[in-house]
């Protein structure tokens, strides 16, 4: 019983991180249709801003995973304006090979100012005890975060303005601007939101990772993967596809190794593609 | 006769495999063993680069998944070469078994991918996530139970002390190893130039330029994509394997991130649709990376994303494209010619005797209670109707009618919600729109859908070459393009055609398809009173040998065409009758007018 319950709990807590990484890509991807490459750096950018801040005693964890999405999407604005603009109108692989670009420089420089490892911070103190078994409430409070996240988003995109400005640009971006929708800066928010949430999923992950440079390489090979079975529906898509591609590798890997974990992932996603091209949301009529 | 073959030699790609050969042959006496080892490194990564080229740069297929395929052959030779090698004495057969192992994966991947239809750039996404995913697996390989036979995999550290290449029981030497690999190279480019010049070559272009168009034409594209996916991965297994045959070692970073940029980036620098581009491409980044070490060190990332930036937001063509058209400019002879003295399209359009020597078999076509619904939104509504009986059917109807989607319904790029479709009396409901097209249904789009990157010759030939079922006689090149008058603009690239031109084009496809039923969907749009009036003429022509379908709102069109009419109006058959009945019709009247329908 004690074992169900940890299994289904550990399988929360990988589904809630495939999700917090997955979203700034999925967000992104959806409503501009830009392979963000450096996307992973960016989870790596908000990890270690968050643990710069909580060794230097700045601030505590919470201000500081706040403060590090606000560091990304200050970065983001950098990029959009310096990268991703100028190629508007040019093909998709032309943004997805830039951000490329982008990810490596970013990667060195991390390498230079960080090493390629670092002292990491601890997760908030506390554990729930299930019989023979501990389980930090850390790790209990991510899905739950995950899920208000997403909730946040699917709010934001319902019922502001931005949000009904940014569904119309992505539908039809020479309509929306002729009707006086201003894409650019649409695209500019939607973007920076993308950055800021990739800070922010990899500033929750800082605690419960080690902290490197090439931390966010080994999560975007998920996050991608998530976001193409997730499908149209960017938000409810990207859950779903977090919850089944999550929970199918976290499962497996309890049971054998972290590698038949991740070639499980593969392999279910792979089914998905050819059983479901458009994704799990692509026969639903919801946009989000 | 020496410059003739030399010529041939040159258009088919052969010319420089050749030159590379006899360099490789003389050239390791001269060079140190430091440099023919750094060289034959830039050949196994130009070995590389060049299936990119082929799949991407020719193809039009971006794939991550390169260094993938990369890697899959360094390990396969690994384990290949460690368990027969001792037996054996030779490493050439796990060369091979290195090809088959990137193949085989690549074509469980593309099968995937292709069948499964996903787009362009969740395919570049579905590639790299496959590299990234096999890093960390291979990673995680360190414990003793990862082994095949006696070969260890390794984990992190990988695999070391792999035999080199080997034949007779001994291992070349550095500079035999260096002339070994210069050799395959050229064979390989040699392979490759052969493929992308002749028809083969004018197929793939066809697939980068306009797959839709393809697949209407009759071409499996799933089926071309999946074999150049794998004929492409092979190649990047050989370059994997000689490259772990020059290291005699092998690790999971063949499938890092940096390495999957770095084949992007030989590519782009070298210039996407140049062969030779790919080889210089990675001589010239390497190179870079070289220097730049030398000036700060161990920060090649930095270095390679900052190449690629500027590539991509700077010269996005690359070096080779660049190259060729200073060159162009300096000798403008070499740019593409036009037929001199030929009369300007709109002159005159002559008319063949014949379009084709033997008559095809006109088609008939039924639809029976057909339908389609979009999420809640009826678009069709259990419509039938049949065609074959008059040489000339015309559809007419407002807009929203369904008259396009009742096209595609029958073309196969819609599937239907409900009922049948006959053609030629076998029911085609469930084939794929190239089998419809084989079959001998053939469809002018209403936007033109032609290959606009190619000529008009080599558009037309495309379509010759597509696969049929009936082995009717063809059109030459010069009839088709002769009865739609385009012959004087045969060498002219598509996209410089005028609209009209470029409607005439898609016709000229039609023809040289040859299909007994072809569909036009709104055939004169776009077109001056006197391009109307051949079409009208064309038209009449061609319904001489085939039934012809058109959806058309142009009354004048519709009238000078002479035909039975159905109106459609809100996804079913409101009307039935000659265009004098029609017109007469208060009611049809009414909803072209936009008014309210008397009740």
């Amino acid at each position: 019983m004690d074992t169900a319950v940890v299994v289904i709990l550990s399988a929360l807590t990988s589904i809630a991180i495939l999700l917090l990484t997955s979203l700034g890509l999925a967000v992104v991807f959806g409503l501009m249709r830009i392979v963000n490459m450096a996307h992973g750096e960016f989870l790596m950018i908000g990890a270690f801003a968050t643990t710069t801040l909580v060794r230097s005693g700045a601030m505590p964890l919470w201000m500081a995973v706040l403060s590090a999405a606000a560091f990304c999407a200050l970065i983001g604005v950098v990029v959009e304006v310096a990268f991703i603009r100028p190629l508007h109108g040019r093909r998709l692989i032309d943004t997805l090979l830039a951000t490329f670009g982008l990810s490596l420089v970013m990667y060195q420089i991390a390498v230079d100012i960080f090493g390629t490892a670092s002292p990491g911070i601890d997760a908030p103190p506390g554990w729930l005890q299930l019989g023979r078994y501990s389980v930090s409430y850390y790790s209990l409070a991510l899905p739950f975060i995950a899920v208000v996240v997403t909730l946040l988003l699917y709010l934001l995109f319902k019922s502001t303005r931005y949000g009904l400005l940014a569904r119309a640009a992505a539908q039809d971006a020479e309509m929306a601007s002729a009707l006086g929708v201003e894409v650019r800066r649409v695209n500019l928010y939607t973007f920076v939101l993308g950055c800021a949430l990739a800070g922010l999923g990899g500033a929750l992950l800082s605690p419960v990772v080690a902290v490197s440079p090439g931390v966010g390489q080994s999560y975007i090979g998920q996050a991608f993967m998530t976001v193409v079975t997730g499908g149209p529906a960017f938000l409810l898509g990207t859950l779903s596809a977090s919850a089944l591609l999550g929970g199918v590798a976290n499962v497996i890997s309890q049971f054998s190794t972290n590698m038949w974990g991740l070639t499980g992932l593969l392999l279910v996603a792979a089914v998905l593609v050819r059983v479901l091209p458009r994704g799990l949301s692509g026969n639903w009529s919801r946009q989000l | 006769m020496a410059t003739d073959i030399v010529r041939a030699m040159a258009q088919r790609g052969l010319l420089w495999p050749v030159l590379l050969v006899g360099l490789a042959l003389v050239l390791p006496s001269w060079i140190s063993n430091a440099g023919a080892l750094k060289w034959t490194l830039w050949l196994c990564y130009g070995i590389l680069a060049l299936s990119l080229t082929l799949v991407w740069g020719v193809a039009g297929i971006f794939s991550f998944g390169q260094n993938a395929f990369f890697g899959i052959g360094a390990y396969a030779y690994a384990v290949a070469a460690l368990n027969f090698y001792p037996s054996t004495g030779e490493t050439l057969s796990a060369l091979l078994i290195a090809a088959c192992a990137a193949a085989l994966f690549a074509a469980a991947l593309g099968y995937v991918m292709f069948y499964g239809r996903v787009g362009d750039v969740y395919l570049a996404i579905v590639t790299l996530s496959f590299t990234l995913i096999l890093y960390t697996v291979m990673s995680s390989t360190a414990g003793p139970e990862f082994r095949i036979g006696v070969a260890q995999l390794g984990g992190f550290n990988g695999m070391p002390s792999l035999p080199g290449i080997a034949m007779g029981g001994t291992e070349l030497n550095i500079k035999a190893l260096f002339a070994f690999v210069a050799c395959a190279g050229a064979a390989l480019y040699a392979l490759v130039g052969f493929l992308v010049s002749g028809k083969y070559g004018e197929v793939l272009a066809g697939l980068r330029e306009n797959e839709t168009r393809m697949e209407l034409l009759g071409y499996d594209v799933r089926l071309l994509k999946l074999l150049i996916f794998t004929l492409s991965a092979a190649l990047a297994g050989v370059g994997g394997a000689l490259f772990a045959a020059w290291g005699t070692f092998v690790n999971p970073a063949v499938f890092s991130l940096p390495q999957a940029a770095l084949v992007a980036i030989w590519v782009m620098v070298g210039g996407r649709g140049s062969l030779a581009g790919a080889f210089v491409g990675v001589g010239t980044v390497q190179w870079v990376c070289d220097k730049a070490d030398a000036i700060i060190a161990q920060q090649t990332p930095l270095v390679l994303g900052v190449i690629l930036l500027i590539v991509v937001m700077v010269f996005p063509g690359g070096i080779v494209p660049t190259l060729r058209r200073l060159f162009q400019r300096i000798s403008p002879k070499l740019m593409s010619r036009t037929v001199a003295g030929a009369a300007s399209a709109n002159d005159h359009l002559t008319m063949p005797a014949a379009l084709v020597s033997t008559p095809s078999v006109r088609g008939t076509l039924a639809a029976r209670d057909v339908g389609k619904r979009f999420g809640g939104v009826t678009v069709l509504d259990a419509l039938s109707i049949e065609w074959g009986s008059e040489p000339i059917h015309i559809i007419v109807g407002p807009n929203g009618a369904g008259k396009s989607t009742l096209f595609k319904l029958l073309t196969g790029q819609l599937a239907a919600t409900r009922g049948s479709i006959e053609f030629n009396n076998t029911a085609i409901t469930h084939l794929p729109s190239f089998e419809r097209a084989r079959r001998g249904l053939g469809i002018k789009l209403q936007v033109p859908s032609v290959f606009l990157g190619l000529t008009v010759e080599q558009n037309v030939r495309i379509a010759r070459m597509a696969p049929r079922h009936n082995r009717s006689a063809k059109a030459s090149v010069e009839t088709v393009l002769a009865a739609v008058a385009l012959l004087p603009q045969r060498q002219t690239i598509a996209a410089n055609l005028s609209h009209g031109e470029q409607q005439w084009l898609e016709i000229a496809l039609l023809i040289a398809q040859n299909p007994s039923m072809m569909l036009f969907d709104e055939p004169a749009a776009g077109m001056t009173q006197e391009e109307r009036r051949k079409t009208v003429e064309l038209l009449r022509r061609l319904s001489e040998q085939h039934t012809i379908v058109v959806v058309e709102h142009d009354m004048a069109f519709v009238r000078a065409l002479a035909a039975p009419i159905v109106m459609l109006y809100q996804g079913g058959i409101f009307k039935r009758g000659s265009f004098d009945e029609l017109s007469a019709d208060a009611d049809v009247r009414a909803i072209y007018l936009g008014r309210k329908r008397a009740a």
